[in-house]
Formats: structure tokens, sequence, C-alpha cells
């Protein structure tokens, strides 16, 4: 191979007549990552080694080993070197863009970064803000993403950012788990708090039947309000229960706007207790019988704990 | 049968959000002006279409159309013995290069797929080749990389050992596991927070790589105060407010795999009590949908037959520690057999839609083992080394091998195993 003609390129299979599971390498394949091992076990540090190794990626991209001796290599050249890094992270946003569901990019970027005398999360935000439009739920992308965040220190732009994107799409439930993340890591004042109730519920009001922003506001309370249910809160979830949790024997005709709201009013009748487990029992029935009865099991547990406590 | 029996066949199906009249508008996109009075009719609608929907709208009506045929109600065995015998006849295509670093993988997947349906199809000759090739990839006996000349991995080493599991200690595979190599290597992963990396130097650091060193340290017997020292409080604080696991622990989105991993890992290192328990009951049992009765790996993602062992599997957990069972596994079933097998092509697919590949036929043959037993500790040794299962209808029945859901292993295999190293 060009510029590698001193290499002579290792095996990559077994040489067993039978292997199981062979894949049938094509000749580029076999040269390129070959030579690669090669020069990976000559522990040559040098400009060509890096070059190859982005080739074995671009083959490969879920090669790990490639990846990590590119980091070595990098990390032998770029002593110092500022422009080495920058362009390494000019390269990896290439390879983000081509492979967007690749598991190695993510940690990868943030061992650069972590060796980078000045990262900057301006960098690193209109990437972020691609991938995530092209693929709203992605997980790597999300996860890297709260990690700059933390790395950057620099909640400012996620709150808008998910607000956006629960816009578009108002059951992206990475963009909910997000708005919680940045809530638990800066302390928001109870003000804050409250504002943050009056936007779910606005949403809620949109679409009530929405697993993800039931949840959210369970965790608003949880985390926030000491799981302190106030009845402006009960008032607001039961116009989307009808009064199923009154009823203590289910009204098959009843329709109901949304099963997350009652097994959210369930939740908060059973903590309530006393007199208020009738109404929680009867949610749980009413979910088990039919607005949600595949989950019936778990209904059933609930009925058994309530009963009990 | 039209769509319209549905509603009341299935009393949930009018629920959704989007059963009670069609769709009325879609989001303002952002050219569109956005005046009041546009602004007032979409608060007034109830039901939006969004990518969510219209994904899942389109996958329900697959999936009913599939669950009313009468066809696929029981696992065709013998079908998906062909599909998994091909990788050990035959060689991979070359597109199949992506898998290049999943040897392990494929092993495991494949070997298991068959070992669950019948023991007997994993025969003799096979698992001799499979310890061959594994000891080929790394001839000093651990730890394990993905194939020839591939650093040391945390999942490839996890594959390799569950794959050598299944293979009866054949030519004394058993026996060249290098443990104390591998059980320095595990310590080189470790960080101080409690977390696995799964390379050295460069590689995720999330539950999936703790519940791959955890798995394989509990069963070669390697599992030393030192080793877990600070790693249930890792796994601990990746539960999220929804109940499930994140991979990591800052508030990252509960999600299917990651949770297994976590609930797993915490059940070998015996912490299941550490956790909020019924939040995770619930967020488990909040993945299983009426219409498709399957499974889904995150809240508005759409369900995915790997699910019936992510999640079924960490549902199966909790009924094994007493905490009762929160899934409906006859649905699951239903979803399995009818809308992830298919009359033309052998394998298990991930929904319908897609084509089947071994990881989802392995995961998929587990989940019906889960869907099909109940789970429980052995009070005699009460470890997760040791969970029973007795089936819940022994005479509708796939008769697959009784499976621990926690290592994702044949139990009989898994014991003759575990013990071979005490
Ligand atoms: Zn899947």
């Amino acid at each position: 191979m060009e510029g590698y003609e001193d290499v002579s390129p290792l095996p990559l299979d077994t040489g067993f007549k039978d292997e199981l599971c062979q894949i049938m390498y094509t000749d580029e394949y076999r040269m390129v990552v070959g030579t690669a091992r090669a020069l990976m076990e000559r522990r040559e540090y040098s400009e060509r080694a890096k070059e190859l190794t982005g080739r074995v990626i671009d083959l490969a991209p879920a090669y790990y080993t490639a990846w990590n001796y590119r980091f070595d290599i990098l990390m032998h050249l770029a002593r110092g070197n500022v422009e080495l890094l920058n362009q390494e992270l000019e390269w990896i946003d290439e390879v983000t863009l081509n492979n967007p569901k690749n598991y190695q990019i993510w940690s990868y970027k943030e061992a650069v970064l972590k060796n980078h005398p000045s990262p900057s999360f301006k960098r690193e935000l209109p990437i972020l803000q691609l991938m995530l439009d092209e693929d709203t739920k992605n997980y790597h992308v999300w996860s890297f993403r709260k990690w700059c965040v933390l790395f950057f220190g620099d909640f400012s732009h996620e709150l808008g950012y998910t607000e956006s994107l629960l816009e578009r799409d108002v059951y992206n439930n990475s963009a909910w788990t997000h708005r919680m993340f940045v809530l638990k890591n800066t302390s928001p004042s109870h003000d804050h708090v409250l504002e943050e109730i009056e936007y779910v519920k606005g949403k809620i009001e949109l679409v009530p039947q929405n697993i993800s922003v039931w949840t959210y506001l369970r965790g608003l309370y949880e985390n926030f309000l000491n799981a302190n249910y106030d009845d402006e809160i009960i008032q607001f979830t039961s116009t989307f229960t009808h009064g199923v949790e009154e009823e203590d024997e289910t009204d098959v005709n009843v329709e109901i706007e949304s099963s997350c709201a009652l097994e959210f009013i369930a939740h908060v009748y059973a903590l309530r207790g006393g007199a208020m487990t009738r109404k929680a029992i009867n949610a749980y029935k009413g979910l088990a019988t039919k607005y949600d009865p595949i989950r019936k099991n778990l209904w059933e547990l609930k009925i058994s704990r309530v009963t009990k406590s | 049968m039209t769509s319209q029996d549905n509603g009341s066949k299935n009393p949930a199906a009018k629920l959704l959000g989007r059963k009670r009249s069609p769709i009325e508008r879609v989001v303002p996109s952002e050219e569109e002006s956005s005046s009041e009075s546009e602004q007032s009719i979409v608060a007034m609608v109830k039901e939006m279409e969004t990518e969510t929907t219209e994904a899942r709208d389109k996958l329900i009506h697959e999936c009913r159309i599939l669950l009313e045929r009468d066809d696929l109600n029981t696992l065709d065995k013998e079908f998906h013995k062909k599909f998994l015998d091909s990788p050990f006849s035959h060689q991979l295509p070359p597109g199949m290069v992506a898998l290049d670093a999943s040897a392990p993988w494929l092993l495991y997947w494949v070997a298991n797929g068959l070992r669950v349906m019948n023991p007997s199809w994993l025969e003799r000759e096979t698992q001799r080749r499979i310890q061959e090739k594994v000891f080929r990839i790394n001839p000093h006996g651990g730890p394990f990389g993905g194939g020839m000349g591939q650093l040391p991995h945390l999942a490839g080493t996890y594959a390799i050992v569950n794959a050598l599991a299944i293979c009866d200690n054949t030519d004394g595979c058993w026996d060249k596991i290098n443990r104390s190599s591998i059980y320095n290597w595990l310590l080189t992963l470790k960080r101080e927070d409690g977390g696995f990396q799964t390379c050295f130097r460069v590689g995720e650091y999330d539950t999936r790589g703790v519940y791959c060193a955890i798995s394989v340290a509990s069963t070669l017997g390697l599992l030393t105060q030192e080793l877990c020292e600070n790693v249930v409080e890792f796994l601990v604080h990746c539960q999220n407010y929804e109940g499930g696991f994140g991979g990591v622990p800052h508030e990252d989105e509960a999600h299917g795999g990651y949770t297994f991993c976590a609930v797993a890992s915490l059940a070998i290192l015996g912490a299941l009590d550490t956790i909020n328990v019924e939040k995770l009951a619930d967020w488990c049992s909040q993945r299983q949908y009426n219409d498709e009765k399957g499974l889904s790996g995150r809240s508005n993602k759409l369900v995915d037959v790997c699910y019936s062992f992510w999640v079924a599997g960490t549902a199966a957990i909790l009924e094994a520690y007493g905490h009762g069972n929160c899934i409906d596994k006859a649905g699951l079933k239903e979803y399995i057999l009818k809308c992830c097998q298919m009359t033309t092509r052998p394998g298990i697919r991930d929904k319908p839609g897609t084509k089947p590949d071994f990881y989802h036929t392995n995961y998929g043959l587990l989940g019906v083992a889960i869907t099909e037993n109940t789970f429980q500790l052995d009070p005699s040794v009460p470890n997760a080394l040791k969970i029973n299962s007795s089936a819940i209808n022994p005479d509708d029945n796939s008769g697959l091998e009784s499976i621990n859901p926690v290592y994702g292993l044949p139990s009989r295999d898994l014991e003759t195993f575990y013990k071979h190293f005490k």
C-alpha cells in the first residue's frame, strides 16, 4: 500500500479453515486493517499511522481498537500542539456526521476535549444541534451533550434549546429528561420551579396523553417540592380523568383524556392515604379494567400495597 | 378484520390521544405565522401529530393486522434453527464487516439462541470450534477483544465468557480461561467512583461496562471486595427520576439496556434494596403498550423485541427477588410470536418492517422464555447465580430451556459453569 510499503499487514482471521462467523473481508479491508494492526504492534506513533486509523474507522466505525490506537498516536504527536488537536476535533465532527449511531466517537471526543488546553462549548454547540435536529432522540448525542454541559459548566443554552425541541415534538422524552438534568444541577429557586410547573401544565393541556410530561411533573414534585402535591394540581389533573377516581365501580362507558393523568392522581391519593385511599383504588381499578389494561399486574400490585398500608 | 373492530375489542385502543377523531392540526412550522388565533387553535386541539405519533401510528397499524392473524401462534424453533445455523456453516457477507469488532457477540448470540431452543442444537463440534476461535483471539486465555489483534474489551470479554459457559467445558476450555489475568485487567478499568471503562484509555463508561465486569467476575469467582468497592453507589446514582436507569450517573434518560445492566449488576451484588424498586417497576410496566403489546426501551419510543429481554428481564429479576410481576407476559409473548416472527424468513426481528438478525433472535428467544415462566430465588442459596424458574402453563409452552434472567444464559449451563470455578 502506498506510503506503507515497509509494513506487511497482519492477518485478520484465525487461520482455521472452518472458522465460525467468519466475515468475507474485501482485499481493501484486509490491507488497511491488517497494516494498521502491524503499525500498532510496532507502536508506531506517526502521522501516517494516524491517517491509517482514519481509514480503518471509515471502513468499520465500530472498530474500537483503531480509536484507541489513534488516541495514543494523537497524544504522542500533539504535545502542546493545539492546532493538531483542533484538526482532530474537525475530523471527529466529520466522522460523527457520517456515523450518527456510532458508540465509540463520544468517549473518544471526551478524551480529546479533556486533553485540549482550551476546549470550548461554543465550538461543540453547532454540531450537537445538527445531530439532534437530524435525530431528536439520539441517546449518545444527548448523553454527550450532558457531559459537555457539566464539563464546561455552562447550563445557559439548555432550557431554551429543549423548549424549541418540545415545540417541535412534545413527546420527546429525551428533551424532557434533559430539562430535569438542568434543574437538578442548577438548584432552581422556588419561583422557578413553580414557573416550570406552569410550563408543564401548558404542555399537558396541549396533549394530555403523554407519559413523558406526567413523569416529569411528578419528578418536579419529588425533587423540588418534597412530593407535596397541592390541591390545585389535583384539581388540574382531575380535569383529564372525568371523575373516574370518584367511582367505586368503573363505568366502562366513560372515556377519559389521559390514562397518565389517572396514574398520576392515583399515586397522589395513595400518598395522601386515609380517606383518599379509596380514590386511589378506584383509579387503579379503572386503569386495570379499562384505561391501561396491559399494565393490570402493576395496578393490582398497587392496589394490594395501598390496601395493606 | 378491519381496524374498525379494534375499538370494541381493545378498550384502551381509543385512549392514546389520537383515536377520538382524525388529526386536526399539525405543529406549526417556523415559517408559518403564529398569530394569536392560530395559537389558540393549537391549544384547543388535544391531539397533535409529531414525529413520535407518526412513527407509532404506522407501527400500531402494522401490529394490529399481525396480532389478529392466527398463523403465528407458536414459536417456530426448527425454522429459526436454520437462521442460526447459517453463520456456523457459511461465511458472512462483506457487508457484515460492521460487526468485525463484535465476533464475541456473534458467537454468543448465535450459540445461545440454539442452546436455549434445544441444548443438542449446539453440537459438540460447534462448541469445539467456538473455543478454538476464542483462544486464537487471545491465546493467553483472556481478557478478550472483539477479534484477532484487537484490544481487550469488557463487552467482548463478557460475550466470550457467556459463549464458553454454554460449551460444556469441551476440550477443557473452561480451564483455559485465565482468571487472574482477567481479574487484574478488570481492576485497571475501574475508576474511583465505582464505574468501569469498557476499554483501557478510551472507552465508554456506563452501566453496560459495569454489568459486563460484574457478570464475568461473578461467574468466574472473582467478585472481591476490592473489585466491588463503590460499584453499588455508582449504579444507584444512575437511576433517574423516571424510575429506570440511564447510562451514567448524571441524570441520563432512563433506557431499557442501561436499566437491565444496572439492575442485573445490583442483583449480583445483593443490593437491589438500595434503589427505588417501586419506581423501577412503574417504569418497566410503562414500557408495555396496549396496542402493540410489546415493550419499548424508553418513554414515547417504539416497541422493539430486544426489550423483551432488557426490560422484561429486569422485571423478571424483580419478580425473582419477591417484588411481584409488573408486566403482561402473555401479551408480550403475543407481540414476539406474531409481530416478530415471519412466515417468509427465519429468525426474529425487532419489529414489523425490519429484518431478522442474530441479536434480536437471541434476545427475542430469551424474551419468550421469560414470558412463559415465573422466577424465584432459590431459598437455600439467595444468589443471582441461582434463580429458579417454573413454567406458567406447561401445556402451552415453547419448550425452551429455563434461563437465568440476570445472565441471559440457560440456568443449567450457568450452574455447571460457575460451580466449576468454586
Ligand atoms: Zn432492538
